[in-house]
């Protein structure tokens, strides 16, 4: 899909203010680009038949219509808000970092990301609600389809505050629990925490036959590790200093990291969790584009 | 090639330039730095990095000293090796770190010249021995010796200013002759015993060479052999000896070893031949090579040979010189590696025709009576037939005239039955023979036998004559024995006995008695054993003295017939000629000498107020003072140390131009090369033909480490630069 990617650049949504105006201009870059409407057809219950017309998708051809008739009619389907999305947005203070050379910290990234899917969630009529948490649930706002229960996401997202440490592992269970109706659950978290709790969580998520999508939220410098002098890394969420030499530490951290990351991505396809890793210096369609691939998973 | 010595030691050029290894602490002091230097960042994936130092600290640890260790080490190596490092022989007696007296032998013998590259090995000798002192520690003592022959102390007391002993050097210029290494070693022995007690205790001869066989191996008596051998043995017990090979094998050379004239003496009348010798001294055959003569330095003939490998050609040809004076033949030789034994030079006097004086001691009374009527004739048989020229003009003056002609202005004097000589009449033919004129003495009835044994054989102080004079003999009548024809002035008869040299009859002689210790050789005998005819070369001239009479002047009072019938027998005529020829050889060799010979001359006494300028082959001017002893002016000049024609212009009231050739000894030009396993077993050898110039270790038993060290020093910086890509620390 063609995408207008100016307003799909962290670079250019560091400028914007207000999640609103960058939601809106994120989902919009990212229509401008497609030729055809992607609501269309992505609700489950059947409406009527329309009579086929030339670039139609050939997909929706009722072909048992046309086995008693002889003619082409599509199948239309009633847009129907009937798929909920949780969107769950860790806050923790580790999402806060931010790296020199990366335009947004995590958790402004993931900020953008959950804005711009809710609008995305909101325009298609489906219903979205919001999570966010660190070694606790702090807000938890629940799923609407209104048009005007974005404005509401918004204000808790915005009003997050990343300052305490995570306990991603206990805080997904306990919102397993408590998301009852079956739905979409959008995860946006670096997962700097028990990578087995965290699993463990996600196995509950699923038990409970809600399909997840994990956004693993990083800034670029912890994925290369590029730096050069002598650094005192101070610890976020309580834990120690490190005085190192970055240049002779980076294989064996980038080695420590992979491992992180694989046994992460090893966890989410045991249980079949779509798994989105997101630089907080990339475009942000590749959010988009994988939402909108697990609601069409879903849809099917 | 080299040998290591049993014992090194290890020592610095430069001790100074060790103050820079403080600098090997510079990698620590700035990794303690840089850990003390940082900068804070927040960082949230620090499990990560806690467990990456968890599980790697050792071995980041062990990484960091490695790293550390070697740049700190090629800190160290690059200051050892800028202190200019090296591993010295040290005898038993010797301690390393002492201050070294070096003795510089540098051959100068012409072979040196041999240019393999686009240096001659006299100009790498040269570069060799400066870089010995460059090399040598502060406080040594250098010494220079120019092995030529004779041998050249150029530096005998031993020099600590390395920047003048360096001039020196620079200013050797090589000899064109052999080297002489018995008297070289003399040399090198007396400033070995002369070197001050407080001076340094350590010596070490370095003799610089080719190691030509002719030099290396010199021809030496019993008894000067034992001598050699045991100044070698003394000088190695003083000195530790190094020979630095420059010598290439199979030295490829092509000389001219010889350039006579054929004939005895050269006048614009005839022409005159010359042959020269080109030899092969290397070991392949030289084909088409070209050969050049020269007169007066133009071209006027060329032609090419072949020379077989090992052997000697003669090359033949005439010329007619067009004007009296001295005239210079030189023949050349095509372009090879030694150049100096490609030229042979040959100085020619050229006269109109010979003059010959012919001294009468007894004048004719009727006809032909006269003592030198016969004597003249047979010196120019043609006169009066214009058609042939005349080549000798015979001149007869009466004995009491001797004294008032000069007979240096003679090219050569017969005299004839003349009754006694003077004191004075002595010297003036003493001077005859040193100007390298020729005498022919023929006695007869009149010759007073006292009087030429005492003014003209020695007894007082003068010797003129080749043998004393004894008594008369005339017992019976006497053939010549030719003596099997071995002498030169006997050769032309050879093959001839029709000529009647055999069947001669002489009834009266003087028996001559030859002093045993003289050089005097009998050309002709009697057939009873007595001379009758003996010459000898005196100073520079010729003497030659005939038993009998050269005339029919002298008549046998008894018998009433003459001495001998000898002058008018067929074999006078070239008997005379023969004599002559003799007589005059002299002159053409009178100019031409070999490299280190003495130029010089006598010429009146009125001559003290010339000037003498010599200008030597390479052009240079010099002007020669006269010095006067008894009667003559002499004029030396010794400077002869490069081959090629000086000449000399004599200025009034002699005012002459004159030529000298001086050519090298060719046995220089065998490049036979000593093997270094044939050199007495004092010499430490060094092989230094192989190595091209671009090479510049230090020499002799002093090895020179720094190279050795800086590649070290590049080995580290490979593998610092691969540890640290390794470690994570090159730019990723």
């Amino acid at each position: 899909m063609e995408s207008n990617p100016k307003f799909l650049d962290p670079q250019t949504l560091a400028k914007l203010q207000g999640l609103e105006l960058r939601a809106r201009s994120i989902v919009e870059g990212y229509v401008s680009g497609v030729h055809r409407s992607p609501y269309h057809g992505f609700s489950i219950e059947f409406a009527e038949h329309r009579e086929y017309t030339q670039g139609d998708d050939l997909r929706y051809v009722d072909w048992k219509v046309f086995g008693k008739t002889d003619k082409f009619y599509l199948k239309q389907y009633e847009e129907e808000t009937n798929l909920v999305s949780y969107m769950l947005l860790d806050t923790s203070e580790s999402m806060r970092y931010k790296s020199a050379d990366a335009p947004l910290s995590k958790l402004e990234y993931a900020q953008c990301v959950a804005a711009a899917l809710s609008y995305m969630i909101l325009q298609q009529q489906d219903s979205v609600g919001l999570v966010t948490f660190d070694n606790e649930v702090r807000s938890l706002v629940r799923a609407s389809s209104n048009p005007s229960h974005l404005r509401q996401l918004l204000h808790v997202m915005e009003n997050a505050v990343a300052a305490r440490k995570t306990q991603t592992g206990p805080i997904f269970h306990d919102l397993a629990e408590r998301l009852k109706r079956r739905g979409l659950v959008l995860i946006l978290s670096d997962l700097f925490d028990d990578v087995p709790s965290i699993m463990a969580g996600l196995k509950h998520f699923r038990h409970r036959r809600h399909e997840v999508v994990l956004f693993h939220v990083l800034d670029p410098a912890e994925l290369d590790f590029p730096f050069r002098q002598t650094t005192l890394f101070r610890g976020l969420e309580g834990l120690p200093d490190v005085l190192a030499d970055p240049r002779a530490l980076r294989r064996a951290y980038l080695a420590e990291f992979e491992k992180f990351l694989q046994s992460v991505k090893k966890g989410c396809r045991g249980q079949r969790i779509d798994y989105v890793q997101l630089r907080t210096d990339q475009s942000l369609e590749i959010a988009l584009s994988s939402y909108l691939a697990s609601r069409m998973n879903r849809v099917q | 090639m080299f040998q290591w010595p049993s014992l090194l030691a290890f020592g610095f050029g430069n001790l100074l330039m060790l103050g820079w290894l403080g600098a090997a602490a510079a990698p620590i002091l700035i990794h303690l730095w840089n850990k003390r230097r940082y900068r804070e960042l927040s960082w949230a994936a620090i499990d990560f990095l806690l467990a990456a130092m968890r599980k790697n600290s050792r071995r980041l640890q062990l990484e960091q000293w490695l790293l550390l260790a070697v740049r700190t080490l090629l800190i160290v190596l690059v200051v050892m090796a800028v202190a200019q490092p090296f591993l010295e022989q040290v005898g038993l007696s010797f301690v390393a770190g002492q201050r070294t007296l070096k003795v510089l032998v540098i051959d100068g013998s012409y072979s040196m010249d041999y240019k393999p590259t686009d240096k001659n090995r006299f100009e790498r000798a040269k570069q060799l021995a400066t870089q010995i002192v460059e090399e040598s520690s502060q406080g040594d003592a250098f010494a220079l010796v120019l092995m030529a022959s004779p041998p050249s102390v150029v530096v005998g007391s031993p020099s600590v200013e390395p920047r003048d002993f360096l001039e020196e050097i620079d200013n050797l210029k090589l000899l064109h002759a052999g080297a002489d290494l018995p008297k070289t070693l003399v040399q090198v022995e007396q400033i070995l015993k002369n070197a001050e007690p407080s001076g340094p205790a350590r010596k070490e001869v370095y003799f610089l060479t080719d190691l030509g066989r002719n030099t290396w191996v010199p021809d030496l008596k019993d008894a000067e052999a034992a001598e050699y051998r045991q100044r070698l043995e003394q000088i190695s017990q003083l000195a530790s000896l190094v020979v630095v090979d420059l010598g290439q094998a199979n030295g490829e050379n092509l000389a001219v070893t010889t350039l006579t004239a054929n004939e005895p003496f050269a006048t614009t009348a005839r022409e005159v031949t010359f042959t020269s010798q080109v030899r092969n001294f290397g070991a392949q055959a030289r084909n088409h090579h070209l050969v050049e003569l020269l007169v007066d330095g133009k071209r006027v003939k060329e032609s090419y040979v072949d020379v077989p490998a090992g052997e000697q050609i003669p090359i033949t040809f005439g010329h007619r010189f067009d004007a009296p004076g001295d005239h210079v033949v030189e023949v050349r030789l095509g372009p090879d590696l030694l150049v100096i034994d490609n030229h042979r030079w040959l100085s020619v006097p050229v006269k109109d025709h010979l003059r010959v004086l012919c001294v009468n001691g007894k004048p004719a009374t009727v006809g032909m009576s006269g003592a030198t009527d016969y004597v003249a004739l047979a010196l120019n048989p043609d006169v009066g037939d214009l058609s042939v020229p005349s080549i000798v003009q015979p001149e007869i003056i009466p004995e009491s005239a001797l004294l008032e002609r000069d007979l240096t202005r003679y090219d050569c004097t017969f005299l004839c039955n003349i009754a006694q000589f003077t004191a004075n009449e002595a010297r003036v033919l003493e001077r005859v023979l040193e100007h390298g004129g020729g005498l022919v003495f023929f006695l007869g009835d009149q010759v007073l036998v006292d009087r030429y044994n005492r003014e003209l054989t020695g007894e007082h102080g003068v010797r003129i004559l080749p043998a004393k004079l004894q008594e008369l003999v005339s017992e019976a009548q006497y053939h010549f024995d030719p003596l099997n024809y071995r002498h030169p002035l006997m050769q032309v008869f050879q093959g001839r006995e029709q000529s009647g040299l055999l069947t001669t009859p002489v009834y009266k002689y003087f028996r001559l008695a030859l002093d045993p210790d003289s050089k005097a050789r009998v050309a002709l005998a009697f057939d009873g054993g007595d001379a009758a005819i003996v010459e000898e070369t005196i100073h520079k001239g010729r003497s030659i003295l005939v038993a009998t009479e050269g005339s029919l002047s002298s008549i046998d009072p008894a018998t009433k017939s003459p001495w001998t019938t000898l002058p008018t027998w067929p074999s006078f005529v070239p008997i005379v000629q023969e004599m002559l020829a003799l007589a005059v050889r002299g002159q053409m060799t009178e100019h031409n000498l070999e490299v280190g010979q003495v130029l010089g001359d006598s010429l009146e006494a009125l001559a003290t107020r010339a000037t003498v300028n010599v200008t030597d082959p390479s052009g240079s001017h010099e002007e020669v003072r006269m010095s006067l002893d008894a009667q003559a002016s002499r004029w030396t000049y010794a400077d002869t140390t490069i081959s090629g024609v000086y000449r000399v212009a004599i200025g009034a009231p002699v005012s002459r131009d004159e030529a000298f050739a001086i050519n090298v000894d060719t046995a220089e030009s065998d490049l036979t090369k000593l093997s270094p396993d044939e050199l007495p077993k004092q010499f430490t050898t060094h092989q230094r033909a192989s190595l091209d110039e671009m090479q510049s270790p230090s020499i002799g038993h002093r090895t020179g480490l720094h190279k050795s060290l800086l590649y070290c020093v590049l080995g580290l910086l490979f593998l610092e630069t691969f540890l640290a890509w390794r470690f994570g620390h090159a730019t990723q």
